[in-house]
C-alpha cells in the first residue's frame, strides 16, 4: 500500500477490501444487462446530440425599404405571346407596365402538336429585331396623329409597328391589328398575329419589386395608364378567330430564393397543414375555355430567413440588400443563410358576365360583373417574419451531462437491484436451509 | 478466508456458466458477515424510500399531464372557402334585415338565404345568464370576455378542446314566442361559407346601404340595431370553443348607430400529439377582435359591420407527452440521485455522529484534532 497522503482521508468512494467481497451469478447477469442499457441510452444521448432541429421564431419584420423578388414560370397554353402583357404595380405607385427585366416569354406550340418550344425572347420591352433598317435613314413614320413615344428611336417619328403601338397605347388609343398601318403592313403584323393564334406561350423569369402590398397581372393587350384607370387593349383578344383563354398552370412561383430541398425533411415535424418552404401555388392547374374568365390569387406574403448552423449567430439582418445585386441572388447569403418569402394563398376565379356560384353549391354567391380578363395575384406583406434557425439540440455540454446521468443512474439503479437481488437470495437460502 | 469458500459453493447452484457470468460482477458485495445492519442506516433507507416515492410520483404526474407547444408555420395548400358560424339577435323585425357579405375578391354573398332566420323577443335574449356588455377595462381596451374561459376552458387542457370538439355541434333552439306577444327582435343564426379572404359581413336595414329595385324605405323609428352575439365563429363549428365575441351585448342609443367590429382571423390547429390526425386534432380559426361603434348621420348607413381579415401564420397548439423510454430514464436518473444522496447523506451523518462521540469523550483531554486523527486510523 502506498503511503498515506493528505487525500487518503478525503476519499468518497470507500472501497471493501478485496477478501470481504464476492461475486455471484446474478450480479454478473445485472452487470451485462446494465452496460446493455447505458449502450444503448449512451447512443441515444450521441443521436440526440447529433440531432439538428429547425427552431422557428417569430419577430416583427425590421427590414426598411426592401425589395423582393417574384419567381414565376406560369404556362398559357390557350394565349399567344404577343397578346400577354405582365403589368406589376404596388402601393407605393411605382406602375411598371410590360415590366420585365429578366423575364423572358416562351412561345409554345399549341398543345395538339405537342407544346414544344419555339422560340424564346428576353422580354424587353424594345427589342432591335423588327426594326426596319432597310429604311431610308431620313425617313420619318407618321404616328397617325398620335404623339411620338418618348422611347422611340428617332424623336418624334415612329419608325416601327412597335413604335406606333406605343404611341397609340399612350394616346390610350385601342390599336387592333395595324390595318392601314404603313410600318405594320411592311412587318406584316397582322400576318405575325393570326399566324401565333394557335400557339400558347409561357412566362419564366423574374421581377424585383418593392417590399410592399401590390399585384400583378397577365392580361391581353398592351396596357395604358389612362388617368388613374389602368386599362388594356383588349381589341386583338376578343376579335379573333381562335379562342384563347386564361387556362395556366403554375409550374412555379415564388418570393425569393427557393430553400435547398432537404431543409423540409430535415424538419423534423410534419403536419398534414403545413410545409415549410414549399410553395403552394406550384403545379396548380386552373382550366376554362370562356374567354371572358378572370382568376384572382390573393396571397399573404411571410418573410422567412434561414439560418442554418453554419452560419453566423446574428439575428440574419445583415444579409444583402444591395440594389446591384444580380437577379436571382437577392437574399441569398455566402454562409446559406437565406432571406426569403413563404406565403398563404386564397384562389378565386370569376366569369366576367358576374353570376352564381351554384355550379360549386353556393348559389348565395354573387359575382362581380365586368373587370378584364386575366390572372391577377394581389400580394400583402405580413408583419411578422419567421427565423428558422438550424440548432443542435443539445450543446456539447449538455451532451456530456446526459452521458453521466445515464451512466450513473443506470449503475446506480442497477446496483441497488443486484443487491436486492443477492439478499433476496440470500433470505431464500437461509429459508431453505431452516426448512431442511 | 475458509468463510469465504463455504459461502460461495454453498450460494453457487449453477456450476461451469455461472462462474463465467460471475466473472462480470460489477458490483460486488461484501460478504454477510462483514455487513453490519445499523438503526441509523434503516432510518435512512426508509427516508429514502420515501423521498423517492414522492419524487417518483410528482414526475409521472408532469409526464402524464404533457406539455404544450406553440408552433407557427404558414399553410399550406391553396384555399377557397371558410365557414362563418353566428348565432346574432338584432332587435328589429326579421323581414327589415339584410344579412349579405361583400368581400375582396368582388364576390357579394346573399347570406341570408343561407342562415335562418327566427322572430324572436329581446327579453328572451337579455335576461339570459352569461350575457354582458362588450364593456372596457381601466385602460380603455376592449373587455373581450376572456375571462369566461375559466371553467376549465384554459389552453392547458387541449385534449379537453379536442375532444369536446368531437362532438356534433347543433343550434339550440330558439324559444318559442308567448302567445299574443309579437315579435320584437330577429334571431340569425347558421353556418355560411365564405371566399377565404379579406371581406365584410353585414346586416342592414332594408332600404339602406343596397340599391334594391322593390325594397321599400324603411322608416327610421324603426331602426335598433341593439344586438346579442351568442356565437361568432370561423372554421368547422365547435360550440365549444369560446371566442371573443360570443355571449356579449352591445346596444344601441340611437336610431342610426354603427357597429363596427374589426377582427383578425388566425387559423389554428389544436393537437394531440401520439394519434392520428383525424381524430387527434382539430382545425379551427381563432380571432381577435376590437370593436367601434357611434352614432352616425343619416347619410351613412347604419349596420352592423363585422370586417375580417385572415393572418397568414398558422398556430398550431399540441400537447405532446415523452416518450415511455425518455420517462424511464427520467425516472432512474431521479431514482439514482436519490440513492446516492441518500448514501452520501447516511455516511456524513455517521462520521459526524462519530465525530461529536469521540470528542464528548476526550474532548477534556485532547480537542478536535486529536480525535480526528484517531478516526482516520
Amino acid at each position: 500500500m502506498p503511503p498515506k497522503s493528505r487525500f487518503t482521508r478525503l476519499d468518497a468512494f470507500t472501497k471493501t477490501v478485496e477478501d470481504a467481497r464476492i461475486r455471484t451469478t446474478s450480479g454478473g447477469i445485472v452487470t451485462i444487462i446494465s452496460v446493455i442499457v447505458v449502450l444503448y441510452l449512451a447512443w441515444g444521448e450521441w443521436s440526440d446530440y447529433r440531432r439538428i432541429v429547425i427552431h422557428p421564431e417569430l419577430i416583427v419584420d425590421k427590414g426598411r425599404g426592401e425589395r423582393m423578388e417574384i419567381h414565376m414560370n406560369v404556362t398559357f397554353p390557350k394565349l399567344p405571346c404577343e397578346l400577354l402583357t405582365l403589368d406589376v404595380m404596388d402601393v407605393s405607385g411605382e406602375q411598371q407596365h410590360g415590366v420585365l427585366h429578366g423575364v423572358k416569354k416562351v412561345r409554345l406550340q399549341p398543345a395538339s402538336q405537342g407544346g414544344r418550344v419555339i422560340d424564346i425572347s428576353a422580354l424587353a420591352l424594345h427589342d432591335a429585331k423588327d426594326e426596319a433598317t432597310h429604311l431610308d435613314p431620313s425617313y420619318c413614320g407618321s404616328c397617325y396623329s398620335a404623339p411620338a413615344p418618348s422611347t422611340a428611336s428617332k424623336p418624334g417619328c415612329c419608325n416601327t409597328c412597335d413604335e406606333v403601338r406605343e404611341a397609340y397605347a399612350q394616346a390610350s388609343w385601342a390599336f387592333g391589328r395595324g390595318e392601314g398601318v404603313e410600318q405594320c403592313q411592311r412587318e406584316h403584323y397582322a400576318e405575325k398575329l393570326d399566324e401565333q393564334r394557335h400557339e400558347g406561350c409561357r412566362i419564366e423569369g423574374a421581377i424585383r419589386v418593392n417590399k410592399v402590398i401590390g399585384n400583378f397581372h397577365f392580361a391581353p393587350g398592351r396596357s395604358f395608364s389612362n388617368g388613374n384607370m389602368h386599362v388594356h387593349d383588349l381589341k386583338n383578344y376578343w376579335d379573333s378567330p381562335v379562342r384563347h383563354s386564361f387556362e395556366h398552370e403554375i409550374h412555379q412561383l415564388r418570393f425569393g430564393p427557393q430553400l435547398p430541398a432537404d431543409v423540409g425533411q430535415k424538419h423534423a415535424k410534419s403536419s398534414p397543414w403545413t410545409n415549410h418552404h414549399l410553395n403552394p401555388l406550384d403545379e396548380v392547374k386552373q382550366t376554362t375555355d370562356d374567354p371572358n374568365f378572370n382568376f384572382m390569387y390573393f396571397l399573404k406574403v411571410v418573410p422567412t430567413a434561414y439560418l442554418p448552423l453554419s452560419s453566423s449567430k446574428t439575428s440574419g439582418n445583415d444579409r444583402t440588400t444591395d440594389e446591384n445585386v444580380w437577379l436571382g441572388s437577392l437574399g441569398s447569403g455566402f454562409d446559406g443563410s437565406m432571406e426569403t418569402h413563404q406565403y398563404s394563398v386564397t384562389s378565386h376565379k370569376r366569369s366576367l358576365n358576374g353570376g352564381d356560384d351554384a355550379a360549386e353549391g353556393h348559389q348565395e354567391r354573387m359575382h362581380a360583373r365586368g373587370g378584364i380578363p386575366g390572372v391577377f395575384f394581389s400580394y400583402d406583406i405580413s408583419p411578422m417574419k419567421v427565423i428558422n434557425r438550424e440548432e443542435r439540440a443539445k450543446t456539447f455540454s449538455g451532451f456530456l451531462t446526459g452521458l453521466c446521468a445515464v451512466l450513473g443512474g443506470t449503475l446506480t439503479v442497477a446496483a441497488a437491484v443486484d443487491r436486492g437481488v443477492y439478499e433476496g437470495a440470500t433470505r431464500l437460502k437461509k429459508l431453505q436451509s431452516k426448512n431442511l | 478466508m475458509m468463510e469465504g469458500y463455504n459461502e460461495k459453493s454453498h450460494f453457487d447452484d449453477e456450476p461451469a456458466p455461472g462462474n463465467f457470468v460471475r466473472a462480470f460482477d460489477a458490483f460486488p458485495k461484501a460478504k454477510p458477515q462483514y455487513v453490519t445492519r445499523t438503526s441509523g442506516g434503516g432510518k435512512w433507507t426508509v427516508a429514502i424510500l420515501f423521498v423517492s416515492a414522492i419524487l417518483f410520483w410528482s414526475e409521472l404526474a408532469r409526464w402524464w399531464q404533457g406539455e404544450e407547444d406553440h408552433t407557427f408555420s404558414v399553410e399550406k395548400g391553396v384555399g377557397h372557402s371558410m365557414q362563418i358560424n353566428l348565432d346574432i339577435v338584432v332587435r328589429m323585425a326579421c323581414k327589415d334585415l339584410h344579412v349579405n357579405v361583400q368581400d375582396a375578391a368582388g364576390d357579394r354573398i346573399l347570406a341570408a338565404s343561407r342562415l335562418q332566420e327566427d322572430a324572436t323577443l329581446w327579453s328572451h335574449w337579455v335576461d339570459g345568464k352569461g350575457v354582458h356588455k362588450l364593456g372596457h377595462d381601466s385602460q380603455g381596451r376592449t373587455d373581450t370576455g376572456e375571462g369566461w374561459h375559466d371553467e376549465g376552458f384554459g389552453e392547458a387542457h387541449i385534449h379537453d378542446i379536442v375532444a369536446l370538439g368531437r362532438k356534433k355541434a347543433r343550434w339550440a333552439k330558439t324559444r318559442r314566442l308567448p302567445r299574443g306577444v309579437p315579435a320584437d327582435s330577429c334571431r340569425i343564426y347558421g353556418s355560411l361559407d365564405l371566399n377565404r379572404v379579406q371581406g365584410d359581413f353585414h346586416i342592414t336595414a332594408r332600404g339602406h346601404g343596397y340599391q334594391e329595385m322593390f325594397a321599400d324605405h324603411l322608416d327610421h323609428n324603426a331602426f335598433n340595431f341593439s344586438h346579442v352575439v351568442s356565437e361568432l365563429s370561423f372554421g368547422p363549428y365547435y360550440p365549444s370553443l369560446v371566442n371573443p365575441l360570443d355571449r356579449t351585448i352591445n346596444v344601441a342609443d340611437a336610431h342610426f348607430h354603427k357597429f363596427q367590429y374589426f377582427m383578425s382571423v388566425v387559423p389554428t390547429i389544436y393537437t394531440v400529439a401520439g394519434g392520428s390526425a383525424s381524430t387527434k386534432s382539430i382545425f379551427t380559426n381563432q380571432y381577435a377582435v376590437t370593436e367601434q361603434s357611434k352614432e352616425v348621420g343619416e347619410r351613412m348607413v347604419p349596420g352592423l359591420f363585422f370586417k375580417y381579415d385572415i393572418e397568414p401564420i398558422l398556430l398550431t397548439v399540441e400537447e405532446r407527452r415523452d416518450g415511455i423510454l425518455t420517462f424511464l430514464i427520467k425516472v432512474v436518473n431521479v431514482l439514482s440521485g436519490v440513492l446516492v444522496a441518500g448514501h452520501w447523506g447516511f455516511t456524513l451523518s455517521e462520521w459526524l455522529r462519530e465525530a461529536i462521540g469521540r470528542r464528548r469523550r476526550s474532548g477534556r483531554s485532547e480537542g478536535v484534532i486529536g480525535a480526528k486523527t484517531g478516526y482516520d486510523e
